[in-house]
């Protein structure tokens, strides 16, 4: 396999309804945190609500889901990180985080320009009886390390699974499918392989509306954006730009 | 003993030997998984995967969902894309759905004032009140087999059967009243129409099936400057509708009335539709003087609403004026807009009057929490969830999610009939009973759910009209016995009727409607998917949502 998976989000499509942050946590074992607030949750995928700044009628919104950026260059948390607990999966392109590694020092989160991280503060811990509805697939992170959107691995994992069984070398791309892009009820979250030419979400990737949160960081990221709106289009470089406006840990 | 330059080197020597060896490597490895699996940190169930085919039935909108189960438990929910209606989509809090059947404020136990008491004591209760005088049944989700319980039951005892009524269902009110034909016999064509008119309804914000429209606006409209749907959104505040719709209409909050009263002007002063009334009594210079907006603006809305035909108005509420500016613009009992369905023909009491003399009322667990009966009778409520601060004498520990057998009729504002059935996925605890076997206990003649289901499959199989839906869509007519349709439907089949050969229906209205509808108040507040909400609580992972994140603010009522 030579992937190099990536995901392109239409932001003109974005509702804000925030079935992909739930279903990113559903699949990811990730807890509910009834303590938790925007600074001390976990929120792999985590949408984010930016104005224009204009008053009355020309005030304008759009939604933007931000998680990890999956960076190709120089990836920050990569190179930041005593453990190697995070690595670019050199068949995918996915950033891998290893919690058994991980030893909890949020370098990585401070390296991350895009705040796309999010440390472990409290055990992990469902209502009694609760841990039976868990994913089967994915293990809990305990306390004291850094988590992040890993484009559903567990999925991955699946898939290459059943095309082993195939007796098949690569996987059907309908087998891996992330949860928040099955999640989002307007396909405004779109999946594929930016290697692969034929892919439409490589084509989308380079269409004229297309960009990347801070590409100026020259990071590479693998989630690309898109919207017809200029001022949307704006934000991407901006210094005060979506990312950066709550901070974790 | 004394430290050497050699001691030194040999020991830099050594650490550097035990490095390149994996032992130090492994060590910390070990360590590390060892530390990953503490005894309290929780651990995924293992065992064989399956998925199955369901709905979620926690509002009556009965969104087709794919459920995955390890181990016998649910473990994740995706939507199901084909689904006729929901066409793959959920809201967001039905992908935690799997999750409520372990809330803390789960239901175990039969609940009479503050202490505890039994499932007998509640029966006793409830039949002394059925020999004492006239009951009143309480169902949020009518059409289902239950429901049909519940009407049977209230027939014999010459009690009455009511429902509760969702802004959705309410905005449909008034043509029910102008034309005769039921609310539940109607519906929206929102497939065919080219423009939408929306009066602070949140249709991209969970609206009616949250998958049915928001797939449309993604096919027709997102991203396009000149949309082959044209979403006009007419809203105080900028809400997630008005943030995506092609055009924002902001208005001053409850003057949603005298915009459509505007607007009607203007059609029929310029006519620009073909009807010749009612004229509404407000001037131009009026409504804009309500609403905020130029007089020159509202009528720009009213040209621009009609240049794309065909062209719907939908209310947040049972708004009255809204309704008639539909009628003026030939949206009622049109293609595109206000359509009679083929089946439906039952019309249901409202809850809000009428049981006022009742001995008892029995509310079912379908019934939103925060409804409070106006009445003082022995209130007997099912639940399976504790929302906190219940008015009711008995609090009744009713199935949780998949826990319970029932079907699916159709969605209220879907424009054609629907029926599927939600097997039970999960064995109930003992301690929890629906309000339909409750009923049953006490009169045991009462049909069982699986003979309706039955009965209702055998109905449709003579009936051999329609589609079944599921994998491939197989006609009616084409199978060969009852059980074959039945064995497809529990299997997570939808049967989806013929379009009808009329969806028309005439409104007799003659004069602008002056009442102001007690709901008229919703038009100005949002009601979205979090209000329509009918269990409890919510999913424990709505705190990702209401906490963990500043998307949404949290419902008060709510305990995530």
């Amino acid at each position: 396999m030579n992937a190099r998976y990536g995901m392109v989000i239409d932001l003109d499509r974005c509702t804000g309804c925030g079935s992909c942050m739930v279903a990113c946590a559903a699949e990811n074992n990730v807890a509910p945190l009834p303590q938790a607030s925007p600074r001390t949750g976990i929120t792999p995928m985590l949408v984010r609500k930016v104005s224009n700044g204009m008053e009355g009628g020309a005030q304008r919104e759009v939604f933007i889901p931000i998680m990890c950026m999956h960076c190709e260059h120089e990836t920050p948390c990569v190179s930041v990180c005593p453990q190697q607990a995070v690595e670019v999966d050199k068949a995918t392109g996915i950033v891998m985080q290893m919690p058994q590694r991980c030893l909890g020092c949020r370098y990585c989160m401070t390296a991350c320009p895009y705040h796309a991280r999010y440390f472990n503060w409290w055990d992990p811990a469902w209502p009694a009886g609760m841990e039976k509805s868990l994913n089967p697939g994915v293990a809990v992170r305990m306390r004291g390390v850094v988590e992040k959107c890993n484009m559903c691995h567990a999925r991955l994992h699946s898939a290459m699974a059943k095309a082993a069984a195939a007796g098949k070398r690569e996987i059907d791309p309908a087998d891996y499918v992330p949860a928040c892009v099955e999640a989002c009820p307007t396909a405004a979250i779109r999946f594929g392989n930016l290697a692969d030419q034929n892919d439409a979400v490589s084509h989308e990737a380079h269409s004229p509306d297309a960009f990347r949160l801070l590409a100026r960081l020259d990071t590479e990221p693998k989630v690309y954006y898109k919207s017809k709106e200029a001022w949307v289009r704006a934000l991407a470089e901006s210094k005060s730009g979506p990312g950066s406006e709550v901070k974790h840990g | 003993m004394k430290l050497t330059r050699r001691d030194l080197l040999w020991g830099v020597a050594g650490t550097a030997g035990l490095l390149v060896t994996p032992v130090p490597w492994k060590l910390l490895d070990d360590v590390s998984i060892w530390s990953q699996n503490w005894p309290w940190i929780p651990q995924p169930a293992h065992g064989p995967v399956e998925v199955k085919q369901s709905f979620c039935t926690l509002c009556p909108n009965g969104c087709g969902m794919r459920v995955r189960m390890a181990s016998g438990w649910p473990v994740g929910v995706a939507g199901v894309a084909s689904h006729p209606i929901s066409r793959g989509a959920l809201c967001p809090l039905g992908f935690g759905v799997h999750q409520l059947n372990w809330h803390p404020r789960r239901l175990r136990t039969v609940r009479h004032g503050a202490s505890s008491s039994s499932w007998e004591a509640a029966q006793v209760a409830f039949a002394k009140a059925c020999s004492e005088g006239p009951i009143a049944i309480i169902d949020g989700y009518p059409g289902r087999a239950a429901s049909s319980v519940f009407e049977t039951f209230v027939q014999k005892r010459n009690g009455s059967y009511r429902t509760v009524s969702s802004p959705e269902t309410l905005a449909l009110a008034p043509y029910a009243n102008w034309s005769g034909v039921p609310v539940a016999g109607l519906g929206y064509d929102l497939e065919n129409a080219q423009t939408i008119v929306s009066f602070g309804a949140p249709l991209l914000d969970g609206w009616a099936t949250p998958g049915r429209f928001t797939r449309l606006w993604a096919e027709r409209a997102a991203g396009s400057k000149d949309p082959q749907l044209r979403l006009i959104q007419v809203e105080a505040s900028l809400s997630r509708t008005a943030a995506r719709a092609w055009q924002w209409v902001s208005v001053h909050a409850g003057s949603e009335a005298a915009l459509a009263a505007g607007v009607a002007r203007v059609l029929l002063e310029e006519h620009l539709v073909p009807a010749r009334g009612p004229m509404p009594p407000m001037t131009l210079a009026e409504a804009a003087g309500q609403t905020g907006l130029s007089t020159g603006a509202i009528v720009d809305l009213a040209r621009t609403m009609v240049a794309r035909p065909p062209v719907v108005a939908i209310a947040n509420g049972d708004n009255l004026a809204i309704a008639a500016l539909n009628v003026v613009l030939g949206a009622a009992g049109a293609r595109g807009g206000i359509v009679r369905k083929s089946k439906h023909t039952e019309s249901y009491a409202s809850a809000d009057t009428g049981i006022d003399s009742a001995r008892a009322v029995l509310i079912d667990a379908s019934v939103p929490w925060d409804f409070v009966p106006p009445t003082n009778a022995e209130v007997f409520r099912f639940a399976a969830w504790d929302g906190g601060s219940s008015t009711a004498d008995w609090l009744l520990p009713a199935p949780g999610f998949l826990e319970e057998l029932t079907d699916v009729p159709t969605a209220p504002t879907s424009a054609i009939a629907t029926y599927a059935v939600a097997p039970s996925l999960l064995k109930a605890s003992p301690e929890v009973q629906s309000a339909a076997q409750f009923l049953s206990g006490i009169d045991p003649a009462l049909m069982t759910m699986e003979k309706i289901i039955h009965a209702r499959c055998a109905d449709l199989f003579r009936g051999r009209a329609g589609t079944l839906q599921g994998q491939e869509a197989t006609p009616v007519a084409k199978f060969a016995s009852v059980q074959k349709l039945e064995e497809q439907l529990w299997k997570g089949a939808v049967w989806v009727d013929e379009p009808p050969r009329s969806t028309a229906f005439r409104c007799q209205l003659k004069e602008w409607p002056t009442t102001v509808s007690s709901a008229q108040a919703l038009s100005s507040s949002s009601v979205n998917w979090s209000n329509a909400w009918r269990a409890p609580v919510l999913p424990p992972l709505a705190s990702k949502l209401y906490q963990e994140s500043s998307l949404r603010e949290a419902p008060d009522r709510r305990n995530a």
